[in-house]
């Protein structure tokens, strides 16, 4: 339960490009090929294993509907990372890219990690947009890319795993403030003296006998 | 750029009043001048003939600080103005807000720069749009016939701007207190006067709903605690503002102030605090994960820690609140309405850091009072429900009495016992429902402290205290324990049986007489409606899907008879429809699970009673009574009791799950095929289930018959084939004797010079392949290699014709006469 550091991500893109299917995939290593659009957002979590330290993932996963763009602006400035996905079968989401980097870039602060994801890997045959734009593009603004599948699992733990890889390495150069919770760090309590919980048996049973 | 949006608004507004006379010194452009009170379309109901002179004066006296506020060019002026306007904003509230409500606007937005002016503008809209009447103001009374106050009426108009709201917001980044303050203010009345709009407003506001949680961080500890208010308002019933709540750590920093304040007996501030908390988690199953996720489920277990002196330093009402308070948060996590999946791991979590134990101290505790008493047993029946491992942690909890007793008897204690007060019998009865709910084992097990051959019997067991609860006598008493002892038999059908085998000594010396039989008399004999629909729940319970108990019912002698009478009569008793929709159930199930064991009472036999005694439609009708009772959705919607009065407690939510499910099998069971209709009745009268199922078999009808079809298709085909094979059979046979025709013929030919092996052969094979088909391969090739022989014969008998010539040349040539053999020489060749 207990972990080194708490990052928190968001997913971000537009919608209909697999953003939810992604964190369901990373955090139930299922797919669901029908879902429902997202409401708002919705929270997902796991733990990962970074340089053989706990760190715990919370992730807020946004709806891509412009008409959620004004809510979901609210989620920018507390992440420490961001996912930016486009769908490789549909250009225009790879077009939007630039619109959802200047939203994340003005209302983030200048930290944030984003990676960039082509999702939707798997089908090849109906490419429209080909990995070395993705490349070019991300590599122009500073991104980290990768392409995924949610539906076949393909790079998706390495894109959740890659971006906590490079904030924790922000982390150690002390790029981010990590007592501001404003930045979407956490230090863990691993050590706290005043760790409240105690055995489901009741060895504390001394203590609280008396009021039993 | 707002700044020009708003004004050209409210140019087009009222473009009639422009102010030109002042020059725009600081490159301001002109200001306009307020509104008249007329104009301004504020409601006539503000105005009151009788006051009309003050009024008027102090009208003149606000219009003219309004228009200096509007028009002054110097900052100065403009501020002493606006200090002016709010020393009369809450005497002349109703001039200051109807006049100065967009000069003040104008002021926060134009004039944001000096602190001073803006902190008059809001402090004077606070107290225009406050939700409270000022003991100093003018004419309170002016607005009572109107349905909304004067502050809410005002709001409505400050908000028909939404950048007014902006403006506010961003003055909560000011970090002086004069400003930020008042803002926090402003905003408060405001969501207290139109808390969804607002709300909707600040959660499209860029970074609205961050600036509010930023002020949780204000060392200031008025601007902290106003914040917690506003956001106890702001978090109540919006699932987006909840979740950015959430997001921005609110659950972190909000434990953090409980810590500070000293957790349960930290004052309201804690209070407020959980309330946020509560209202976060409410309905919000993102936010319960995350809750659940970010471990702070731990962080509530000291607001349940006691103190040992607890009894000696007593219970503060603000400490019952707060206690009260966390628990409405623990139950938020494991509600019967929750995703199953979430409930489960908070469950599991609410044990595993000793929450639960923590409860079950309280549960325990001397001098706790009624109204925490009665919400922690609330909590732990949620936190138990469905969960075995708790389940069987609450088994095991004892209660410090001498001798040491288990918890769960001594609720139970108080839940048979007159005295306790309602809401805490209802809780016990809820906590011992979940208790039992999904737990077969402890079904079991409160059934086996029922039965003779138990060594448990006893005074003191779980069992025990509900039967003597259900004879007691007392209404309530007999209601609650018949609930609680339906609970043992949900689902579980051993136990059904189980209990039949229980028998009571009712008196001295009399033979025990079976539980239900005593159900039975008791039905009979109790003139009172809440124990007899108590008792009627439990047999309904008891008897479905048990026919052995049906049977048990039937046999005793007076039981079919007051049912009957029940349903028929007509005796105008209070709650007289329900009591005889339950009795119809009763003889339904009776009719449905009855496997005709008991000769007077067939299934045929009961329809046939029904008929006769109540008819057929009158039961249906009185049957239909029960969903349609006021009380029946309640209890359906959910597993908690929600009574408010002794009168409420009538019907438990199991026994409406138990009706639902079995109404339509009871109504099928109890309408009897008509005559004349030897399919029971046409496809319309189906019930929807009826109507699938017929579909169903329909389908599965058409689809044999394809196969049908099919296997017809085959036959025929096999049939055709076995006749070509027949054929082939007879065709080969010829080839066969056709064969060995060839083959006498060929021996016959070729007897001469032939060797006698293959005179053999040939003898072997006119005698060996009469029916044998394959051995007429075998001839065949046999055959092919007396041709190839005899060709070979041929060949040689050629040779040794041609040498025969030569010698017949030679002979000639030597004079020698040859002539006879020739002939046969060419005859011989002819015939090959």
């Amino acid at each position: 339960m207990s972990y080194a550091y708490l990052f928190k991500y968001i997913i971000i893109g537009d919608t209909g490009v697999g953003k939810s299917c992604l964190l369901l995939q990373f955090t139930d290593k299922r797919f669901q090929p029908v879902h429902d659009l997202t409401i708002g957002v919705e929270f997902g979590a796991r733990m990962i294993t970074i340089d053989g330290k706990q760190i715990k993932l919370q992730i807020w996963d946004t709806a891509g509907q412009e008409a959620f763009r004004s809510i979901t602006r609210s989620y920018y400035r507390g992440a420490a990372g961001a996912l930016l996905v486009y769908d490789i079968t549909r250009r225009e989401t790879f077009n939007h890219l630039t619109t959802w980097l200047e939203d994340a870039r003005q209302h983030s602060n200048s930290n944030m990690v984003i990676m960039l994801i082509g999702n939707k890997s798997d089908l090849e045959s109906r490419r429209e947009v080909k990995k070395e734009e993705g490349e070019a593009f991300a590599h122009e603004h500073g991104l980290i890319f990768m392409e995924t599948s949610a539906k076949t699992a393909a790079n998706v733990e390495e894109a959740f795993i890659n971006t906590a890889k490079e904030i924790y390495e922000k982390i150690q150069e002390g790029v981010f403030d990590i007592n501001n919770e404003a930045n979407g760090i956490k230090v863990g309590p691993q050590h706290s003296p005043t760790n409240p919980s105690l055995s489901p048996n009741g060895q504390d049973r001394g203590q609280g006998g008396g009021c039993c | 750029m707002s700044t020009s949006r708003r004004r050209s608004a409210s140019e087009a507004a009222r473009p009639s009043t422009r102010c030109s006379t002042s020059p725009t010194t600081r490159g301001r452009a002109p200001h306009q001048c307020g509104p008249t009170l007329r104009s301004s379309g504020v409601p006539a109901v503000f105005q009151r003939p009788g006051d009309a002179l003050r009024c008027h004066h102090a009208a003149t006296q606000v219009e003219r600080l309004v228009e200096r506020v509007q028009c002054s060019t110097l900052l100065e002026d403009r501020r002493d103005a606006c200090r002016a306007l709010k020393a009369l904003s809450k005497q002349n509230r109703v001039e200051v807000g109807a006049q100065g409500m967009d000069a003040l606007c104008q002021v926060l937005d134009l004039d944001r720069a000096d602190s001073e002016i803006v902190a008059y503008a809001l402090d004077a809209l606070c107290n225009v749009m406050s939700p409270d009447t000022f003991d100093e103001e003018e004419h309170p009374t002016a607005y009572q016939g109107s349905k909304s106050s004067l502050g809410e009426q005002f709001t409505e108009i400050f908000m028909k701007q939404p950048d007014n709201i902006g403006l506010v917001l961003g003055f909560l980044e000011e970090y002086e207190f004069q400003v930020r303050w008042p803002a926090l203010k402003l905003l408060t009345s405001l969501i207290h006067n139109r808390p969804r709009d607002l709300q909707e407003i600040i959660l499209v506001s860029p970074m609205g709903v961050s600036k509010l949680m930023d002020l949780l961080g204000d060392n200031r500890e008025v601007i902290r605690n106003d914040a917690l208010i506003l956001l106890t308002h702001l978090t109540k019933g919006n699932a987006n503002i909840q979740k950015i709540v959430a997001f921005e750590n609110a659950f972190d920093r909000l434990f953090d102030v409980i810590a500070d304040e000293g957790y349960a007996d930290g004052g309201i501030v804690a209070e407020d605090c959980l309330v946020i908390v509560h209202n976060l988690l409410k309905n919000n199953t993102s936010n319960q994960n995350f809750f659940k996720e970010g471990s702070y489920i731990q962080r509530l277990s000291p607001m349940f820690a006691l103190p040992s002196n607890t009894e000696e330093i007593g219970w503060s009402s603000q400490k019952v609140t707060n206690i009260l308070s966390s628990l409405q948060v623990v139950r938020m996590l494991v509600m019967p309405g929750n995703p199953a999946q979430v409930t489960s791991s908070c469950q599991r979590t609410i044990r595993n850091s000793g929450i639960l134990e923590a409860l079950c101290g309280i549960l325990m505790a001397s001098g706790v009072p009624v109204e925490v008493l009665t919400e922690t047993i609330n909590a732990v029946a949620e936190v138990i429900r469905g969960n075995p491992s708790n389940q069987e942690y609450f088994l095991t909890v004892m209660a410090p009495c001498k001798p040491p007793r288990p918890a769960l008897v001594v609720l139970l204690l108080s839940m048979v016992n007159e005295k306790q007060p309602l809401e805490l019998r209802c809780s016990v009865l809820y906590c011992f429902q979940c208790y039992l709910y999904k737990n077969e084992v402890g079904q079991a097990q409160l059934v086996q402290t029922l039965l003779p051959s138990s060594a448990e019997v006893g005074t003191g067991t779980t069992g025990h205290l509900l039967v003597s609860g259900l004879l007691s006598g007392h209404m309530l008493s007999t209601w609650l324990s018949a609930v609680a002892l339906s609970h043992a038999l949900v689902e579980n059908p051993a136990q059904k049986e189980q209990l039949l085998r229980v028998a009571l000594a009712t008196a001295p010396g009399a033979n025990p007489v079976s539980l239900l039989h005593q159900c039975c008399t008791m039905l009979e004999q109790s003139n009172k409606v809440q124990s007899k629909v108590g008792i009627l729940m439990l047999l309904a319970m008891w008897l479905s899907h048990c026919p052995l108990a049906v049977r048990e019912l039937l046999s005793t002698p007076s039981s079919i008879p007051y049912l009957t009478a029940q349903v028929g009569a007509s005796e105008h008793q209070e709650h007289e429809e329900l009591l005889q929709g339950l009795c119809a159930f009763l003889i339904g199930i009776c009719v449905t699970f009855n496997d005709d064991s008991v000769p007077s009472y067939t299934r045929e036999n009961l329809c046939q009673l029904i008929s006769k005694r109540v008819g057929q439609d009158m039961f249906l009708d009185k049957l239909g009574e029960v969903s349609k009772h006021e009380l029946y959705s309640k209890a359906h919607k959910h597993p908690q009791l929600q009574a408010s009065s002794q009168e409420q407690l009538l019907l438990d939510h199991e026994f409406c799950k138990l009706f639902k499910a079995l109404e339509g099998m009871v109504i099928k069971a109890v309408t009897p095929k008509e005559a004349g209709m030897h399919n029971g009745g046409t496809e319309l009268t189906l019930t929807a289930t009826e109507s699938s199922l017929l579909l169903q078999y329909k389908e599965l009808i058409r689809s044999q018959d394809y196969q049908l079809q099919e296997m017809h298709q085959k036959l025929q085909q096999y049939e055709s084939e076995r006749q070509a094979y027949q054929a082939h059979v007879e065709e080969l046979n010829a080839t066969i004797s056709q064969l060995r025709d060839q083959t006498r013929l060929l021996s016959a030919a070729a007897n001469t010079g032939v060797t006698n092996s293959l005179s053999s052969d040939i003898e072997h094979l006119s005698i060996a392949p009469q029916e044998d088909t394959i051995r007429s391969a075998e001839v065949e090739t046999e055959l092919d290699r007396l041709r190839k022989d005899q060709e070979d014969l041929l060949v040689l008998l050629a040779d040794q014709d041609a040498k025969l010539n030569t010698y017949k040349d030679r002979l000639r040539q030597y004079g020698e006469k040859v002539e006879s053999d020739e002939e046969t020489d060419i005859q011989n060749g002819g015939e090959c």
